[in-house]
């Protein structure tokens, strides 16, 4: 290897240290102030839609499912195992929640747990043929933490349903 | 073709003290202040009904006299965890300058009782339902995260809120000032 392109090796993982070292003293600063602590709303933010079924011929789309969409703030997570559904008011006849694949994460007191972060959509599929199914609203059971900081006890909310069934 | 030496060298130190600054940080960092207020007098803290992990019932007035570490906790929540070593050697070191750790979780029992076996807690674990969390948010705790820890006077007066994992010298330099100030 001629010596110029080796002198430039080293520089580049000198360059690369460097960059770590400025990173690691960057971040040596204690803990981040409390105007940082996010309600469990901002750090945890659903919205509900209505995913259409396939169209049948020249029958419209039956709506198919709910899609419940979490966008999880940067630093924070949301237990998979913990969360909980229900459709408000009672008579939608809503099918068990279908979950993505999520993050192992050990646990040396309750063993393997599995978590969301950044985003994750939620299926809650329906059969049912409902006139208006965009006036009820999915409410939640959730719980969360913010990455080695603190853990929000359980907590509720409550999201409308986008969009409407096509009319029969 | 040595000219890259200096830099690395530099670059080798700050990674070093970046680190160095970066663990000290974690380790003697204090928790964030709780964002609330308090709305608890300590005769209601005083009189506020537990249960410990057997079911018997407890309160904190028989620990007024002392300086009280109230620790909002659950086995479900890793930080939580991870202070509690920590309280378990401050609870030895302190113990005798008459300051009382106790946890209270709004969880269940058989779990707490056996958290505190493995663990060897020797502070009184309590547990409760949503009251507990309704007190720790009369307690500062707005969010009803945990861990939130607050420290009492010998009166049960609140003299700190905080969230978040309490490291073991931040709270141990804490109670350094407090003793010395309590009668």
């Amino acid at each position: 290897m001629p010596a110029l392109a080796r002198a430039a090796g080293a520089m580049k993982a000198a360059a690369a240290v460097l960059g770590a070292g400025l990173f690691a003293l960057a971040h040596g600063a204690p803990a981040a102030p409390s105007d940082d602590l996010l309600e469990p709303d901002q750090a945890f933010r659903p919205t509900a839609r209505l995913l259409m079924g396939p169209p049948r011929g020249t029958v419209p789309a039956l709506p198919a499912a709910i899609q419940v969409e979490y966008r999880i703030a940067q630093g924070y997570y949301l237990y998979r195992d913990r969360l909980r559904f229900d459709v408000q008011p009672p008579g939608l006849p809503v099918m068990p929640a279908e979950f993505p694949p999520a993050t192992a994460m050990d646990d040396p007191f309750i063993g393997k747990t599995f978590i969301y972060r950044e985003k994750v959509t939620i299926t809650l599929p329906f059969s049912a043929n409902v006139a208006n199914p965009g006036a009820y609203r999915v409410r939640i059971t959730a719980q969360g933490c913010a990455e080695e900081r603190f853990c929000y006890s359980p907590f509720r909310q409550e999201v409308p349903i986008v969009g409407t069934a096509p009319s029969p | 073709m040595k000219g890259w030496l200096p830099f690395a060298g530099i670059a080798v130190l700050a990674t070093l003290a970046g680190t160095s600054l970066f663990l000290a940080g974690r380790e003697s960092a204090a928790p964030e202040p709780a964002p609330g207020a308090v709305e608890v007098t300590p005769a209601a803290l005083l009189a506020a009904r537990f249960v410990d992990a057997e079911g018997r019932p407890q309160s904190l007035a028989p620990l007024a006299g002392n300086v009280v570490i109230l620790n909002f906790w659950a086995t479900w929540c890793a930080p939580c965890r991870e202070e509690m070593p920590g309280f378990v050697r401050l609870q030895t070191r302190w113990a005798d300058r008459g300051v009382r750790f106790v946890g209270i979780a709004n969880d269940e029992s058989e779990k707490v009782a056996a958290f505190g076996r493995e663990l060897g807690i020797n502070y009184p674990l309590w547990v409760g339902g949503t009251e507990v969390m309704d007190l720790s948010r009369r307690l500062g705790n707005r969010l009803g995260v945990l861990p939130h820890s607050v420290i009492l006077d010998p009166q049960g007066k609140v003299l700190e809120t905080r969230i978040g994992p309490y490291a073991e010298s931040a709270l141990e330099s804490r109670l350094a000032e407090i003793v010395v100030k309590s009668p």
